[in-house]
């Protein structure tokens, strides 16, 4: 029936950390924009104004027309009955005609400016690579990757090439005005022009399954200086505790949504246990898996993790629900990060 | 009208009323075996009530699990699971067939001076259709529910281990039932108007269930073959949408909406006929500009087939696509404007009578034109492209589906009641529930435009902090709102106890629907009706009927 239908407290389902709420513009409509897209903000106001004109016209006859010709008595005829006046209905079929034109030419004009990606955006691409429910950003000119986090240079027009592994998602930056489903199988383009230093939301805004409201990415649009010490590339594993440490806060943001560490069941295994402390060396629990259709036990050893993490269906852990429950990989993951994620598993262990 | 008013006596002597529907035969049979149009219309009316109360009660558990930024009550995916239901149970079941099932059913005949639809049986057939579909629908609440949200996106359809393909073949099944009522109404209208009731003599009424018949007949089958290639997809993996089988998840979304956006006229132009019903009878003055009031009910037929792109504006369409689909979508906003304002000139120097009926009807009023208004704002393209997906689409299309089509929905039940039962509900307590309804509902939808312009998006089971004001705000108004529909239910159910005799024409009106005895006889009219007069025309009114109760 229902999955389990009343919340557990102890699961975290919702987005832990976002960004500061985004300020309001002076009308107080849409949140203050951050790109160079002012025609959006233009044509919304535009239509806005022209159709709470209509809704007060339309408001005012009815009301008008309610008092000052009700019914008195119970046998009371109109006070006309006229049934047509085709002046009146030339004049209210082409005046609404002539405004929607314009909308639709000025809302055309601005998709446009949209939708064709400018050479100085496409000379700035990144890839965003959007899977049950996280976010994978790859940069134009650096290796390292960053995870549900993005880093952009101020007043630099930038391309988002995006695409999914799985099933639809959007990409959709409110304050930048910018929208664009990810179709699995295909690139879909955006590009934008930041012009606001700062923290912003980046929301899926398709539908994508149990933890859509979860699958959120903060956007950090900083100043060139800022941007050139690559700030989503700092990986502190100088000591085992600095690289759990590090693991920790990579754990909360790929990891968290599958795997508990507190012995919760989820959508994974939970990670507690997965080690225990003896003496000074960590030993690693034994798990029956499936690989290949048949089942055997292992140790969880590094190798083991390493390959969970980037092949996942490789050995499916063989206790139900698990086996039927299926992970994302992360092939993009690198060797440093996959050691800070194990050294943060070992730590749990001697937490205990 | 016709200005012979039917013999309402057969028997002049005897105290025992006259047989009617109702009460001329007895039992379960005498119900479910009926060919009778007035009888099925009231099988089909507590049918989509029912399915409009359930998928109320998910609307709440929604709204009440919103309170919260993290949730209140729900696991993620049990929230998706009630969303997915509220949005399936009141499109399929209960907003397409509502008002052509139920009130269509009841008066279109009537108003054609007809004995019965044209295939009743046929009639009969539709209704348990959509009972099988209503099962089916149901069963895929037992079988652990469904979590694709009513669009059933590909390819997350697709690979969800939920209960798709039995709520699909449910759909499948109330799809025919659309396709056969639709048909059934083309043909009545064809062939059975009274002598004397031209096209243009007929009530806009049946022009509106007209126009939806004819989109009902062209449009359901894709949503037919859609849901069955989704299952065939599920079952044996053939590759149309799949993307991992070479399929396009893209083709998906224009097959739904080549259906669904036809489906939303389908919807709301019976509303629309009811609105333009009640607003001349309830101001005694004929409707304005009827002509054009019927041509626009076609034109909105045919444009709509042509805009389904709109939804899509996102998903990577060709720019000729998106200029093409935009243009044509603010062409539809024409001739519906064109209504919003002819309904306004009719109330114009009319004799307002603000009885529930007219109150329902100005509700709608002024709940529509905020949807409407809304729609021309989501057409403009690049604003569509911040818009899409996000509360404010939400907020638009539960102004029209909910806070207009609904309320039609009640209003037409309000109007047509005392015609169906002979008696009358208590009007205090339906001009209250009105207010309840009319302010619960913009108490509820008017935060969403505002959270959805500021960019809070929509099937989110938990939201950023900042929105939790705008909904706290939303949860309230939907309390209000659900509490002015229960009051609605229970005077109209007690009614059926109190019994208190409504008149014979209970409003004043002049269609033939109002010229037979109150509650209509089994075959509607002891002698053929013909028509003579033009529509709406109120000097032929008998204002005596508006005195004589029914006995
Ligand atoms: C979409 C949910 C999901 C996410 C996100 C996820 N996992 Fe998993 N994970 C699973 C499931 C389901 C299994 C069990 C099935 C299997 O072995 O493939 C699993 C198994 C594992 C295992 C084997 C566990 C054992 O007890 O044997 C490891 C290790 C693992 N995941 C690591 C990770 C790491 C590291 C991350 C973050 C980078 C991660 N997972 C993110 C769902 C997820
Ligand atoms: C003036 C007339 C109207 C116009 C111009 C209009 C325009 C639009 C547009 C452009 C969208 C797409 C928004 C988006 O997803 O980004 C939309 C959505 C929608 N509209 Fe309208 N609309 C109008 C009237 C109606 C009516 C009368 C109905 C229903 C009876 C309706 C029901 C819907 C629904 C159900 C959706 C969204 C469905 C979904 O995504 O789940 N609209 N409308
Ligand atoms: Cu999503
Ligand atoms: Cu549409």
């Amino acid at each position: 029936m229902f999955a389990q239908l009343i919340q557990d407290p102890a699961k975290i389902n919702y987005v832990e950390n976002p960004a500061k709420p985004p300020e309001i513009d002076a009308w107080g409509q849409l949140p203050k924009l951050a790109s160079t897209f002012d025609h959006v903000d233009g044509l919304f106001y535009f239509t806005y104004i022209v159709c709470i004109f209509f809704f007060v016209v339309i408001l005012g006859a009815l009301l008008f027309s309610v008092v000052k010709y009700r019914r008195k008595t119970w046998d009371q005829p109109a006070a006309s009955n006229v049934t047509h006046n085709t002046p009146l209905e030339v004049v209210w079929t082409i005046v609404p005609l002539i405004i929607v034109m314009i909308m639709f030419a000025w809302g055309f004009k601005g998709c446009m400016d949209m939708t064709v990606v400018p050479e100085a955006a496409s000379r700035n691409t990144y890839k965003a690579t959007a899977k049950q429910w996280n976010w994978t950003f790859t940069y134009p000119n650096h290796a390292t990757p960053s995870f549900n986090e993005v880093w952009i240079e101020v007043n630099k027009p930038v391309q988002f090439l995006c695409e999914s592994t799985d099933v639809l998602h959007a990409f959709f930056i409110p304050v930048m005005r910018v929208k664009r489903d990810i179709v699995p199988g295909r690139f879909q383009s955006v590009w934008f022009h930041p012009i606001e230093i700062g923290e912003f939301h980046l929301f899926c805004a398709e539908y994508c399954g149990d933890d859509h409201s979860r699958m959120y990415a903060k956007v950090h649009v900083v100043s060139a200086e800022e941007f050139a010490t690559a700030p989503w590339d700092k990986w502190d594993d100088t000591t085992p505790a600095l690289a759990a440490k590090s693991g920790e806060s990579l754990y909360k943001n790929l990891c968290q949504t599958c795997h508990s560490v507190n012995g919760t069941p989820a959508v994974g295994p939970t990670w507690k246990g997965l080690f225990t402390k003896q003496g000074d060396t960590f030993v690693g629990r034994q798990r029956e898996v499936i690989e290949g259709g048949a089942k055997k036990t292992i140790t969880v050893d590094e190798a083991y993790i390493t390959e969970s993490v980037r092949k996942p269906d490789q050995k499916k852990v063989a206790e139900s629900p698990y086996d039927k429950n299926n992970m994302t990989a992360f092939p993009d993951l690198d060797e440093r990060r996959i050691k800070g994620l194990i050294e943060y598993m070992k730590s749990l262990a001697a937490a205990q | 009208m016709s200005t012979n008013v039917p013999v309402i006596d057969a028997h002049p002597t005897i105290s025992e009323p006259p047989k009617n529907y109702l009460n001329c035969s007895r039992g379960f049979m005498s119900w479910a075996g009926t060919l009778d149009h007035k009888r099925i219309g009231i099988m089909y009316l507590i049918g989509v009530s029912a399915a409009f109360l359930a998928g109320g009660v998910f609307a709440l558990l929604v709204r009440l699990h919103l309170w919260e930024p993290h949730g209140m009550l729900f696991t993620n995916e049990t929230y998706n699971q009630i969303f997915t239901l509220h949005g399936a149970f009141m499109v399929f079941i209960f907003v397409i067939p509502a008002i052509p099932g139920s009130l269509g059913n009841m008066v279109l005949p009537l108003m054609l001076g007809a004995k019965d639809v044209a295939l009743p049986r046929l009639n009969l057939l539709s209704f348990y259709l959509w009972c099988g579909g209503t099962l089916l629908a149901t069963l895929a609440i037992v079988l652990g529910g469904f979590d694709t949200g009513w669009t059933f996106y590909a390819p997350y359809s697709l690979y969800t281990d939920q209960a798709v393909v039995s709520i699909g073949l449910g759909i499948f099944l109330l799809g025919f039932s659309s396709i056969f009522t639709g048909l059934n109404f083309i043909v009545t209208t064809h062939k059975l108007r009274a002598p004397g009731l031209t096209w243009f003599r007929m009530p806009l009424f049946v022009w509106a269930i007209y126009a939806t018949a004819i989109l009902q007949v062209l449009a359901t089958p894709v949503l037919g073959i859609t849901v069955l290639l989704v299952a065939f997809e599920r079952l044996y993996n053939i590759g149309i949408f799949d993307p991992r089988l070479g399929g396009d998840p893209v083709l998906f979304e224009h097959f739904f909406w080549f259906y669904s956006h036809p489906a939303v006229y389908i919807m709301v132009l019976p509303a629309f006929g009811i609105i333009s019903e009640l607003v001349t009878v309830h101001s005694r003055k004929p409707l304005f500009g009827y002509k054009l009031m019927a041509f626009s009910a076609l034109a909105i037929a045919i444009i709509s087939f042509l805009v389904w792109g709109h939804h899509m504006f996102t998903s990577g369409q060709s720019t000729f696509a998106m200029f093409a689909f935009s243009f044509l979508t603010f062409f539809v906003a024409i001739p519906t404007a064109i209504k919003e304002f002819s309904w306004v000139a009719t109330i114009w120097k009319g004799s307002i009578a603000l009885n529930s009926p007219m109150l329902y009807t100005l509700a709608f009023l002024i709940i529509f034109a905020i949807g409407g208004l809304t729609g021309v704002i989501l057409g403009a393209l690049n604003v569509d492209l911040h818009l899409h997906d996000t509360y404010f689409v939400v907020a638009h299309f539960h102004y029209v589906m909910m806070g207009s089509i609904a309320l039609a929905f009640f209003a037409g039940l309000h109007h047509w009641w005392p015609k169906m039962f002979g008696i009358m509900y208590d009007e205090t307590l339906a001009k209250i529930a009105c207010a309840l309804i009319f302010i619960g509902f913009n108490a509820t939808f008017i935060p969403q435009f505002i959270m959805g312009s500021q960019g809070m998006p929509r099937r989110y089971a938990t939201y950023v902090p900042e929105f939790e004001g705008y909904h706290h705000a939303s949860t309230i108004g939907a309390v209000i709102l659900g509490s002015g529909v229960a009051l609605m239910v229970y005077y109209l159910l007690a009614s059926l106890l109190i019994r208190k005799p409504a008149m014979q024409n209970q409003w004043g009106g002049v269609t033939l629907d109002w010229l037979t005895p109150t509650p209509p006889p089994l075959e509607n009219f002891a002698t053929p009706p013909s028509v003579t007069t033009e529509v709406y025309d109120y000097s032929t009114l008998d204002y005596e009927s508006l005195r004589t109760p029914v006995r």
